[in-house]
């Protein structure tokens, strides 16, 4: 007993005890609604078997009926484009900005802290304030290109399904880009002065400086913050509500707000759950990817 | 997306532990629970509170719940056993209720009733608590939609503001009219939104076609969406009408950047004081002249639970809300479902005016459905109406791919 007491305080004991409390906190809270999402997609679920664990098993029906409908590889294809395009804008727009603080101009601290006001703005709001700016009628971006002379007629972002999935990329963008910049720059203040002295001693220009040193030391970050871009991005959800709700004829559609829109508009419990599971894999390999990145920064 | 379906599977989890400690009701005293989506300044909210304090035996409680979470908090309240007694529900949802028997067959109590009898209400309202000829609820209260006009742009324009457009030729035209690019003004505002604001606004148009959400493919189908293709088209109506909803769009109407506007009731309160100008309202045009009139109707119903253990006191509540019907347009602006209700004047020449147009116009509110799988017509209805009028197929095309998923709901 007294042992048991004794490695509970100090010994293996405490360590399981570490390990156990987040542990069973992650998989109460975590892992069995996933499982629940995962059982829920091989059964057939209306609203008022929503109660209830047991309902008739189906098999793989859901995820056949899912692919036979016809705009189920248009939005794959659409939740592709966003991600590609959310994450490449954040990443370069961020990495660009991280560097330009990094050169530590008078008041450059604190004009970076400042940038990280978009990302703690609640996405709704966000959505709100870009759904304005994108009106076609009467939105500021339209009256900016209008008189820059960009363009003669007013876009509509939010209405031209050439536009509208830009349209909340671009608004994504924003969101993100500056938790980017924020991560980046902190793998940029960790690369040691000397490193570029050293370079520099040594005739390397700034192109050689950047990619081979910069680009090197800043793998993990790198690495990190991309595929934590993919999780976020693959969550947005907020800015579609706010801004196209999906629209047009389903022009905006990613397969997270479809998910959304199946369960809880059309009662399809079922088909959200089908596209959840499906959503899951490839965060898990996002997972893969950052675990496997950040591992190599603790090994340093 | 996995987050909402944990909290959503965390919900069901934890509404089974209140079922422990509620048992406790004395046999004097009941407690009835009513759920609506009325704010303190609504109607369902007061009229609890009147109810509870006239009735010393009944105990009521009130519980405000957001527009999007009705059926889903409702769906997830029956399914665990904890359902309300009374619930206010959107009456394209009724019928799903209905159908699954989680609404209590008012049809016997409601013919003994001496407050609540069926012939005063509209066919429209009646027809969505109907479920195989049974009765399921009560209407709450009703609306409709028809057509807000600006009569000093009429003028200014050369039109007749005594003789608005009549039929959809009639309304092209004088959208073509009014429609003023220069000075940013559109000749109608209306929403093709890809949600139940689109069915709820392109359905009346089916409807006065001859078409039905059973047959959308009709001639009448192809006629209604080709029209509102060609108001698109013409730029007519804003492009963003394809994402706007109908609260937004009539705000253009009342700014003066649309000199004509689909809307309903519930905009009065707000036109009297934003908008500026002599604005009247006129019935929905017709496709020709002499066709079925025809609108939409929207607003709520009562229905008590069919797992209430007090279902007598339940109707009580309800026959009370309904003897206080012929108050609620004074007090809240809400439209009672009754046409055995003559509304007193409210004083404001406008208003009045427009209240008589609603009232017309209401006669020829149909119901959306009633059918247990409403939203998934209702969404191919919607993707088609998007699908047409961004070009990316024909009217007929889209309305057809639409009847094939109809066809597979309605079996």
């Amino acid at each position: 007993m007294r042992k048991l007491a004794l490695s509970l305080t100090d010994g293996r004991g405490f360590d399981i005890l570490l390990v156990a409390v987040p542990l069973g906190f992650l998989l109460a809270l975590s892992g069995l609604p996933l499982l629940y999402n995962v059982l829920m997609s091989f059964q057939e679920v209306d609203m008022f078997s929503l109660g209830s664990v047991i309902r008739p098993f189906v098999g793989l029906a859901n995820y056949k009926a899912l692919f036979a409908e016809p705009e189920t590889w248009p939005i794959f294809a659409n939740t592709a484009i966003f991600v590609t395009a959310s994450i490449a804008g954040q990443f370069v727009i961020g990495f660009g900005l991280a560097l330009f603080f990094w050169v530590n101009f008078p008041g450059a601290s604190w004009l970076r802290g400042l940038f990280l006001i978009s990302w703690i703005m609640p996405g709704l709001v966000v959505g709100a304030v870009w759904n304005w700016m994108l009106s076609g009628d009467f939105g500021v971006i339209n009256f900016l290109l209008r008189e820059a002379g960009l363009i003669s007629r007013n876009i509509f972002w939010r209405s031209d399904p050439n536009f509208a999935l830009w349209a909340v990329i671009l608004a994504n963008i924003w969101l993100g880009t500056s938790f980017n910049m924020i991560l980046l720059s902190v793998g940029l203040s960790a690369i040691p002065e000397d490193l570029y002295e050293a370079a520099e001693l040594d005739g390397a220009n700034v192109w050689q400086r950047f990619v081979t040193i910069t680009l090197p030391m800043m793998r993990s970050s790198i690495g990190a913050i991309l595929s934590l871009g993919l999780i976020f991005t693959l969550q947005q959800f907020d800015l579609f509500a706010a801004i196209t709700s999906g629209g047009p004829n389903n022009a905006s559609n990613v397969a997270q707000y479809w998910a959304w829109d199946l369960s809880f508009k059309q009662y399809d419990f079922a088909r959200g759950a089908t596209i959840s599971v499906i959503m899951i894999l490839f965060v898990m390999l996002a997972s893969v990817i950052y675990v496997r990145s950040t591992r190599q920064e603790v090994r340093g | 997306m996995s987050i909402r379906m944990c909290l959503m599977a965390g919900a069901v989890a934890l509404a089974g532990i209140p079922a422990l400690g509620m048992s406790h009701a004395s046999a004097e005293e009941i407690t009835l629970r009513i759920w609506s989506l009325d704010k303190p300044e609504q109607p369902a909210w007061n009229l609890a509170k009147e109810f509870d304090d006239k009735e010393p035996n009944i105990k009521v409680e009130y519980r405000l719940i957001q527009f999007d979470d009705v059926v889903s908090e409702a769906m997830r309240a029956y399914s665990t056993g904890q359902a309300p007694d009374i619930i206010a529900i959107d009456n394209p949802e009724h019928a799903l209720f209905a159908s699954r028997g989680a609404f209590l067959d008012l049809t016997d109590m409601i013919s003994k009733s001496s407050v609540i009898k069926k012939e005063n209400y509209f066919k429209g309202p009646l027809n969505s608590v109907t479920w195989k000829d049974k009765l399921y609820g009560v209407p709450k209260a009703t609306n409709t939609i028809a057509l807000y006009y600006n009569a000093d742009m009429f003028r200014a324009k050369g039109l007749d503001p005594d003789k608005p457009p009549q039929t959809w030729d009639e309304l092209l035209a004088a959208a073509r009219k009014l429609n003023d690019p220069a000075r940013n003004v559109y000749g109608l505002a209306f929403s093709a939104k890809g949600n139940e604001e689109g069915t709820f606004q392109f359905l009346p148009w089916v409807q006065m076609a001859g078409g039905s959400y059973k047959h959308i493919n009709t001639e009448g189908g192809v006629k209604a969406l080709t029209a509102w293709k060609t108001i698109m088209n013409e730029k007519l109506a804003s492009p963003d009408s394809l994402t706007r909803g109908q609260w937004d769009s009539t705000g253009t109407f009342n700014a003066g950047n649309a000199a004509m506007a689909i809307s309903g009731p519930w905009e009065l309160n707000r036109m009297t004081s934003e908008a500026k100008f002599d604005w009247r309202v006129a019935l929905l045009p017709i496709p020709q002249p002499g066709a079925e009139r025809s609108s939409a109707m929207g607003d709520f119903n009562w229905a008590i639970f069919s797992s209430t253990k007090h279902p007598a006191e339940a109707f009580k509540a309800i026959e009370y809300f309904a003897s206080q019907d012929d108050k609620m347009f004074a007090k809240y602006g809400q439209l009672p479902a009754r046409s055995d209700i003559t509304l007193p004047a409210t004083g404001d020449a406008k208003k009045d005016a427009a209240l008589k147009v609603f009232q017309e116009q209401l006669k020829y509110a149909q119901a959306r459905g009633p059918h247990p799988q409403w939203p998934k017509i209702s969404k191919a209805i919607q993707d088609a109406i998007q699908a047409a009028l961004t070009g990316q197929m024909s009217p007929k095309d889209a309305l057809d791919q639409a009847q094939k998923k109809i066809d597979a709901v309605l079996g």
